[in-house]
This record gives C-alpha cells, structure tokens and sequence, in this order.
C-alpha cells in the first residue's frame, strides 16, 4: 500500500494513512485515503465545522431569505461574505446576514426569548422577506434551546411566514460535510411537499449541488432553458424557499456537487422515485455529455446537439490557444470537496496540465476514489492536510499554480506558488463552456504573471539583473512556441467582463407542450 | 409521484459477488480490451461512484447491461424513469465504447458480451467488492 508519510507528521502516526501516492499499475483497491473521519487532535486541521457546512455552503445561497444563525455573532460573522454565491435578486443573501447575538448571560439563563425577539425583529425590519431559515450553533445547541418551538410560535402568530430549522451545530460532524448530510436531511423531512409548484413544461428538472458562484447556475440554467426545460428548483444557489419546497414534482434530479447534495437527491429517488442523474458542467465535453443526457432522457437531444456545436464553435479555439501554453504546467488541485474530481481529468485533457496532486478537506472516500482515479500515476492523493503537510507537499512537488481556498493560498502565494481560488472563483463564472475558457484564462495569467516573476527578485541583493525590462505574459508563455503558433490570430478569452447580468434580461424560445400538441391531434 | 417513508436498512446486507480481480484469470487479449474501457469509464463516469454499495451495484448492473444491450443491438427498455436513467448513461457509454475502441466493431455479439461481462465483473470489483471506501456499508444515505 503505498501510503506517504509526511515528515512534518511524523510524530502524528494516524496522518499516514490519510495520504497516498498513485504508484505504476495501482488502481483503487491499492491506494486510497482514510477519509471523513474525526480530526486527529494536534494535527491543525483546516476543516470548516458542520454549521459553517450547512449555514454557509447550503443554507445561505437561497436567496429570499433571512438567514438567522442562533448564537454568538463571531458564528455568522465568519461564514458571511467569503462565498460569492450571487443571486438575481441583488444579492439579498449575500448583503445581511443576521444572528441572535447570544452572550453568557443567556447561556445561564437560555436564549429562547432572544431567538423570538430576533426573529420578529428581522422579519419586521425586511418586510418583504417572509421566509427564514435559523441555523443551530454550538453553544445554543448544548444549552438545549428549543429552536423549533419556537420557529412554530412565530409561524402561528404569523400565519404568512414560514421558517426552516436547521439543526447543525458546530460538533455536529467531522467537518462541515457532516452539515451538509443534516440539512440536506432537514430539508427533504421538513419542507419538500409542502408546495405544489406550478409546472409549465413537459421536460422538469432539479438542479441539485449548484451553488451560483460567480454565476454558474445562471450559465447552466441558460442551456436548460435554450433546451426547454423547466428547473424547478436549483439546491440551492440562487434558488428560492418556496421553489425547493416543491421538489417533488420533478421529472429528474440533475445532480452537479455529489459531495454535498447527493443526500437529497437520494432520498427523493428513494420516496419519490425522482432517478438521480450525475453531471458535469466543467470542461467541454464533459459538459456536452451532461446537456446529451438530459436531452436524451425527454427526448430534445437535438436542442442540446445545437446548443453544444453553437458553444464548441465560439469558445474551443480559445481554450485552445491556452492548452497550446499550459502544457505540461504541474498544478495542485487542492479544493474542499467536490472539484478535486471535478477537475482533475478536465483540466489535464483539455487544458494540457499535469495535475501532481489532489487533497479534499472533508471529502469522504468517495471522492477520493473519483479523484484519485481521474488523475494520473505519481499524484499524491491527501485527505484533511495541514498547513505544515500543505507546505512540504509544495517543496516537494514544485507545482507551477495551486487551486485552493484563500487560507492555504495565502500561504502558497508566500512560498511563490501562484494560487487561483477553487471554491469562490477569481474570475468566473467556470461553469459552461465560455465559463472553462475564464478558467484557463485565469490559469494562464496566475502561471505567467509578470509581477510573480517579479516577485522572485530579491531586492535587498545587489547581484540582481538591471539590465532586463519588463517582460509581458506573452513573452514568457510563448518562449518555446512554434512560429506558426504565435502567429495564431487567437489571442486568448474574448469575452466580456460580465457573462452574467445578460442572460438575466435574456428570452427563451417557448416550445409547444406535448400535451397541448396531442390534444390538437 | 407517491411517497414512501419504509426505509429499506436490510439494503446494506448486500452480498459480495468477488473476492478477488475478475482480470487476474484473463487472457492478455481480454485483460487489454476490460482496461481500455475501464479507463474510459474511471476517468470520464461519476456513475459507478454513488456513495453507498447497494446502489453502485445496481448502477453498474444497470448501465452496463443497457451498454451491452445497445452493442450488441438488442431493444433496451426505459419503460420506467430509472431505467430511462440508465439508459442515457449507456448510451453515452456505447458511442464513447465505439468511437474510441475500433476493435469493437470486429467482434460477434457473444464476443461483445463476454467483453462487458468481464468489465461489469472488474468495474464490480473495483468500486464495491474490491474497494477500500468505508462508507459502502453505511445504513443510511
């Protein structure tokens, strides 16, 4: 088994069997991390807790809603504002969030009359917003508070309200996965069926495990829509309450993050017979495959055929010319979950880079397996790191740019490893095929950022170079390029600063029901 | 769609059908055509990878024996909307199978079958009977 032990972690023998290396001729029954376990104490986990898992992951993209965290205002404070889930109502979700500001002295004496307060004071002061969603934390949860009870006083005094509990504290888990297990749970238990959502289209869809960053789930839904097809609810980036409450009523469960929504989508295939359809929207063929598979499952592939030859025309080339310069290029896919599987055989097929190296923080070992299995021989597969491991692994494996969260980017961007942001996004959207050539382009700018190569200059020596200019990414990326490729007259992404806010103006062919079709015959 | 609330616990005292690789007692021909499609399926499929062994069993029952189905040109049915699931992700699977594996085109029908039986075996193999993942077994989704 070829575990890798790090040197930092030595003293901390548990770590060993968190780490692998795919060695030659290895498959999945050789290699594979211990995952989703409980966080091994001194190691310094970078883990998120269950709350931050559910609260800030999934709760808080949907966008009509109060967001109430029951506890210390330092709980919703740090989950706020770090994700750029943005949503088409003007970021009502991202703009105010709200907690009960719990202080010792309700710790003594509870903090139940505070929670009511609270919410009537939010619902007062957005009138407008009639739904709520309260997060249980640590300290609320050990002290016993009643949150739901109190949730149903406030929705009987106010008949026109409705709240959901999520009842995720902190300890609830290993990591912030296990808030994603609950209040995909809570959700489904709670609220889906209690309304009947009005269906116009014969081909309805769920879009679970999409959380809008930066706008992909406006991309995608712009396809679904070209197709069609009716999404009743997107789980839940830039989803409404009331849309997902109605989930029962789809056709399909068309399911992005696996990591963090395949729960929901499981058990309404288990109550509700709704069959659960995996897909990718990163990566053109991926993609493409994903938009034939809805198609063929209600029979409109020839609206996704148009769609995928429409989109492959206007962005391949451009991602082309990136892969001619990121050939080779050794990246560390380092994300939380979801994209290290994502990712990793996108990038390497049709971006031209080499990923070294893959690690999750709370993924479980089922993504390990997707992960480890679309990358290739020699990559060092690690579960939960810590910052010292993160450190060695980039000593070690040299990468050329590394796809993180801000903590461990911060660090490697002080080691001089250019880092993109895996989880908000530099500059996406990434989703959808205009989507994966921004991706490019941002990888393509971090690796030949003239400031980096800059930045390797040590100015307090006097036996620097004086006699070199400026250099552009230009001259560093196309070095070693034939002639005929750097007389290409591609010049890279062509598109717009911002993908987004046109397609929410955008409108749709409307495609006769067949229904309405048979009737006529 | 009606509701069901029974939860099926016993469905995690699924058997184990290998205990060890269906590859090891191959030919070199059949070991190097199981692996090219293996490939395809580990590198571009999320399918087989659903998070509890139970159901990666019926996946993989599922789309590969629709797979094979479509090779060999026999009806498939998606008469319900599980199969209809299945079967798009099988059809996905035979046009890659085709465009990438010209030798498939040579083969009779049985040959074709006795290929995909032994990939169910080892794709089986890997991803429940063989595989280290701790969470197959866990009761609950």
């Amino acid at each position: 088994m070829p575990y890798h032990e790090f040197e930092v972690s030595k003293c901390i023998p548990e770590r060993k069997m968190h780490a692998v290396v795919k060695g030659p001729g290895e498959d999945l029954t050789d290699a594979l991390p211990k995952g989703y376990l409980n966080t091994i104490p001194g190691t310094i986990s970078e883990r998120g807790c269950a709350y931050c898992g559910a609260k800030h992951v999934i709760g808080t993209p949907m966008k009509d809603v109060i967001h109430l965290s029951h506890g210390p205002v330092g709980c919703t404070y740090d989950t706020w504002q770090t994700k750029r889930y943005i949503s088409d109502n003007n970021n009502f979700q991202l703009k105010y969030t709200f907690a009960s500001d719990v202080k010792e002295k309700h710790i003594v004496f509870g903090a139940e009359k505070l929670l009511k307060q609270n919410i009537l004071e939010a619902f007062d002061a957005f009138p407008d917003i009639k739904r709520m969603t309260i997060y249980q934390t640590c300290a609320t949860a050990l002290i016993g508070d009643d949150i739901g009870a109190i949730a149903e006083e406030v929705m009987t005094e106010r008949p026109e309200v409705d709240i959901f509990v999520c009842n995720s504290p902190g300890f609830g888990g290993p990591s912030q996965s296990g808030g994603h297990h609950k209040i995909n749970i809570a959700w489904l238990n709670q609220k889906v069926g209690t309304v009947e959502p009005e269906i116009t289209s014969d081909y309805v869809i769920n879009y679970v495990g999409e959380y809008n960053i930066q706008g992909d789930q406006e991309v995608m839904l712009d396809y679904f829509k070209r197709m069609g097809i009716q999404v009743l609810s997107t789980f839940t980036g830039n989803g409404t309450y009331d849309s997902l409450r109605g989930m029962h009523r789809a056709h399909l469960n068309v399911l992005e993050c696996a990591r963090s929504a395949e729960y929901i989508c499981d058990e309404l295939r288990a109550r509700y017979g709704i069959p659960r359809l995996d897909i990718d929207g990163f990566g053109h063929k991926a993609l493409g495959d994903s938009l034939r598979k809805i198609g063929l499952f209600f029979g409109i592939e020839d609206r996704a055929e148009a769609i995928i030859a429409e989109e492959t025309a206007r962005w391949k080339p451009e991602l082309d010319w990136y892969k001619e310069r990121l050939q080779g290029k050794k990246v560390c896919l380092w994300p939380g979950g979801s994209k290290l599987w994502h990712w990793a055989h996108a990038i390497q097929e049709e971006m031209g880079v080499k990923v070294v190296s893959v690690y999750t923080k709370f993924g479980h070992q089922g993504d390990m397996e997707k992960g480890v299995s679309r990358c290739g021989e020699g990559a060092l597969a690690i579960d939960d790191p810590n910052e010292l491991e993160n450190q060695e692994a980039l000593l070690t494996l040299k990468p050329d740019v590394i796809f993180t969260g801000k903590r461990p980017g911060e660090v490697a961007k002080k080691m001089r490893v250019p880092y993109l942001n895996a989880h908000a996004y530099h500059n996406g959207p990434y989703k959808g095929f205009e989507g994966w050539v921004r991706f490019a382009r941002d990888i393509y700018n971090a690796v030949y950022s003239p400031m980096h190569q800059l930045s390797a200059i040590d100015i307090s020596k006097d036996d620097y170079a004086i006699d070199k200019g400026f250099v552009t990414r230009r001259m560093l990326s196309d070095a070693t390029l034939s002639e005929e490729a750097k007389a290409s007259p591609i010049t890279g992404y062509t598109g717009p600063f911002d993908p987004i806010s046109g397609l929410r103006g955008k409108t749709y062919p409307v495609f006769e029901r067949r229904a309405a079709t048979e009737a006529a015959e | 769609m009606a509701k069901k609330d029974k939860k099926d616990v016993a469905r995690a005292n699924y058997p184990k059908l290998y205990d060890h690789d269906p590859l090891a007692d191959v030919d070199d021909d059949m070991k190097s055509k199981v692996s090219e499609l293996e490939t395809y399926i580990m590198k571009n499929c999320l399918w087989q990878f659903n998070s509890r062994g139970w159901d990666r069993r019926k996946q993989n029952a599922g789309i590969l024996g629709k797979t094979t189905q479509l090779l060999v040109g026999e009806e498939v049915d998606t008469s319900t909307p599980l199969d209809k699931c299945y079967w798009v992700d099988a059809v996905l699977l035979a046009r890659n199978f085709r465009e990438r594996c010209a030798w498939l085109s040579g083969l009779g029908a049985d040959e074709i079958r006795s290929v995909l039986a032994k990939l169910h075996a080892r794709i089986d193999w890997l991803t429940i009977d063989g595989s280290l993942n701790e969470e197959l077994t866990v009761q609950n989704y």
